[in-house]
């Protein structure tokens, strides 16, 4: 059985949180939170440490099995598989949601023209060569790639702060404390899509006592490393946009990367990110594929390249159903807000209270 | 061998895709685009019509190097993408939007709003919002095609003056960004700069013209109530504004005509910072304006004798005292036009909201009919760091 280390479960942690996030949140908490929104995006992400700590603690109690498997032995086994096959769904369809995704920012911004499939099928040829390699072979990409995304996302950060307009920023809380709950509540269901995903990968986790303990630190520190770059990233598109702006434009970062200039010599750099940020994108959509075949196997016990093939034909089929742009950003938040949110908030607590009062009744 | 027919496999797929996939889908090699510099808006002659003015530079036939010529051309249009097509139909290259630096709007439609003819700039990606904004004095076509003296080409000439404007920082600098960023604000009315024909004997400038040869100059500027144009700005009014919205990098500023003193002092602005305080007295609020500025004293006119060391450090005192009220007056133009037309583009609003936000609270409402009685008040000072290569001036007696 493959197995992943604990700072490869960090860094891969860190990067499938992160995804393309940072593309689309400060429109998101600036919507419901105005110009104090970017205040809701750190504590929004820290309720995954929790999250991630329960998972942990249920790992440590039934080493060697995802979440699935522990549901199948907590709730029974057709409760489990019901839950399984809610898992693999959401992860399924929200992967071909992503995927879609992919094109649509290239096709919006860079390259109008190209065929969108080409961005689907480049996308997905990625992926798959991704998940044929394994979940080791997953892990060392993010190593690489990860940085780079940081890299990529400080420097169009710091390009951008001769652009930055007087004072957007305040009033600091003008409106109370009110639009900062609103906002969090639109970042909570980012961090519950790394604890589904956590939730399966924990069966290629180490699980002797001291890995435990730096993969609780490898949550936290993921969760405060995204949360805070995330921050970072509203914090410069209101303060160069100011808050109407930001909540106007569809991937102001984006726009933001288009309006950096090095000395009137270098302009327009924006594109050049394109390929980092198409990292950024795989990497989560290669992190739903592998939920989605880990529920496969679990559920049905279907495992082997036929059946990545088919969820490839899945995930593509999903993709060319949202083409059009307002119907997927619309598709991804109904997801987001009443799917992904609801289910991983409900589903992580009651296993882990389940779990925690099964061991009382066996003491008893 | 599973493992090798999967190598070869994946080579086979790499090698069909660099084969189909060498670039982009549209791609034009850049002889054959037209790189589009700038992009005049008037109202057009029929109903709900723009006269959309492209002005595109085209490599010089037969030249060598970076020789270009310019190739205006202008369309009755009813939006700007129709305007493109127009264009399309009519050039032997493709149209490049990437490379616009700067756009006109004419005065007429500045008039009736403008906001329509931005939604294609701001919404096609190709489109930077780096871009500038100017309002043209009359018609924005007009500016687009003059033959300027040097033959230069008009909208090279807007963005070029533009990016050396922080040398004698006279006019507000707007890019399409900031013009967006500032409509958001909703209390404070956009400002574009005015950018005018001058023909020789306006303006105090004369020069020898051949035929049509005129030149365009960056001078005063435009208020817009959102997108609507309500009044222009005079050169001293939109210096004023430039002070007070810390705007002011270096500048020139002289006290001539002010009979302040006897004589009088052009100052070279070399660093300048304007800050601001809302205060509350006798629970009247009030916003406090607070200009530092350093200057050299580059020129001192009317000096009939020459001074001791005492005298011209006070002379230097004096001329301190005199460049701030220089500028005092200037701030107090820019304010008084403010409170005349009722409309907030110094964005005092904006800055009681920032300061004091449950006060903006209780008066944004009506903050349109508070402007005329708001209290604004200004504090200048003036540090003269030098006098330049002479303490006095040649004199006679």
């Amino acid at each position: 059985m493959e197995r992943i280390s604990t700072h490869q479960f960090m860094t891969l942690g860190a990067a499938v949180l992160m995804g393309t996030t940072f593309l689309p949140i400060a429109t998101i908490v600036t919507g419901v939170g105005g110009r104090d929104g970017w205040m809701s995006i750190l504590p929004g992400f820290a309720l995954g440490i929790p999250y991630g700590l329960m998972v942990l603690s249920l790992m440590e109690k039934y080493p060697r099995n995802n979440l699935l498997q522990i549901s199948e032995t907590l709730f029974g086994k057709w409760i489990g598989k019901i839950i399984g096959i809610i898992y693999l769904s959401i992860a399924g369809y929200f992967g071909g949601l992503l995927l879609a995704q992919i094109g649509d920012i290239y096709e919006r911004t860079t390259m109008p023209l190209t065929p969108i499939s080409v961005f689907y099928a480049g996308g997905i040829l990625i992926v798959f060569y991704m998940i044929s390699s394994g979940i080791e072979v997953f892990a060392r990409f993010t190593e690489v790639i990860f940085p780079l995304i940081l890299v990529a996302l400080l420097l169009n950060i710091g390009l951008s702060i001769p652009r930055i307009e007087q004072g957007e920023l305040l009033p600091i809380l003008g409106e109370g404390i009110k639009p900062l709950f609103f906002g969090g509540i639109k970042v909570l269901p980012y961090a519950m899509e790394y604890i589904l995903f956590i939730g399966g990968i924990i069966s290629f986790l180490p699980t002797n006592k001291e890995d435990i303990e730096q993969l609780r630190t490898g949550v936290w520190r993921a969760v405060f490393l995204v949360g805070i770059l995330n921050t970072m990233v509203t914090l410069i598109q209101l303060l160069v946009f100011g808050p109407v702006e930001t909540n106007r434009l569809v991937y102001g970062f984006l726009a933001l990367g288009n309006m950096v200039e090095i000395s009137k010599t270098v302009a327009g750099v924006g594109s050049l990110f394109m390929g980092v940020w198409l990292g950024a994108g795989v990497i989560k959509i290669s992190a739903l594929f592998f939920m989605v075949i880990w529920g496969l196997e679990t559920v049905f016990g279907f495992k082997g390249v036929k059946w990545n093939v088919m969820v490839c034909f899945v995930f593509l089929g999903i993709a060319f159903g949202f083409i059009r742009g307002h119907y997927l950003f619309m598709e991804i938040s109904i997801m987001d807000d009443y799917v992904i949110f609801p289910f991983a908030l409900t589903w992580i607590p009651t296993l882990w209270v389940v779990s925690r009062w099964k061991k009382g009744s066996a003491v008893q | 061998m599973k493992s090798k027919r999967c190598k070869v496999g994946s080579l086979l797929i790499l090698s069909v895709c660099l084969i189909f996939l060498p670039g982009c889908w549209g791609k034009e090699e850049v002889e054959g685009l037209a790189p589009l510099i700038a992009i005049g808006c008037d109202l057009g002659q029929k109903p709900n019509t723009y006269t959309i003015t492209g002005q595109y530079i085209l490599p010089k036939k037969g030249a060598t190097g970076a020789e270009v010529e310019d190739w205006t051309t202008s369309f009755e249009a009813p939006t700007l993408r129709k305007a493109y097509e127009m264009t399309n139909k009519i050039i032997d290259r493709v149209p490049f939007n990437g490379s616009t630096k700067v756009i006109v709007i004419g005065e007429d439609l500045a008039k009736a709003g403008f906001k329509d003819m931005l939604d294609f700039t701001q919404r096609f990606s190709e489109f930077r919002r780096s871009m500038y904004l100017v309002l043209a004095k009359g018609k924005a076509q007009s500016i687009l095609e003059v033959k300027m003296r040097n033959g230069e080409i008009p909208g090279m000439f807007i963005k070029n003056n533009i990016e050396t404007e922080s040398n004698i920082s006279t006019f507000p600098v707007v890019k399409l960004g900031h013009y967006l960023t500032v409509l958001g604000r909703k209390s404070t009315g956009p400002i574009l700069p005015l950018v005018n024909i001058v023909k020789p004997g306006d303006s105090g400038i004369e020069y020898k013209a051949e035929g049509q040869d005129s030149e365009l100059q960056i001078q005063g500027a435009g208020v817009f109530q959102g997108d609507r144009l309500v009044d222009l700005l005079t050169d001293e009014e939109t210096k004023g504004y430039m002070w007070l919205e810390d705007s002011v990098k270096h500048r020139f500023i002289d006290t001539a005509g002010m009979g302040e003193s006897k004589g009088s002092f052009s100052g070279h602005v070399l660093k300048s910072s304007t800050k601001y305080k809302v205060v509350e007295n006798n629970g009247t609020v009030e916003l406090k304006y607070q200009v530092k500025t350093t200057m050299s004293v580059e020129e001192v006119l009317g000096q009939d004798e020459q001074v001791s060391e005492t005298e011209w450090a006070s002379l230097m005192i004096e001329a301190e005292k005199s460049l701030a009220k220089a500028i005092e007056k200037e701030c107090d133009l820019s304010i008084q036009k403010e409170k005349d037309l009722g409309l907030d583009f110094l964005g005092i609003g904006r800055h009681l909201e920032q300061k004091k936000p449950a006060y903006w609270k209780t008066i944004k409402d009506q903050w349109q009919q508070e402007i005329a009685d708001f209290p604004v008040s200004i504090e200048v000072e003036v540090r003269v760091n030098h006098s330049g290569m002479s303490s006095n001036s040649p004199t006679t007696k």
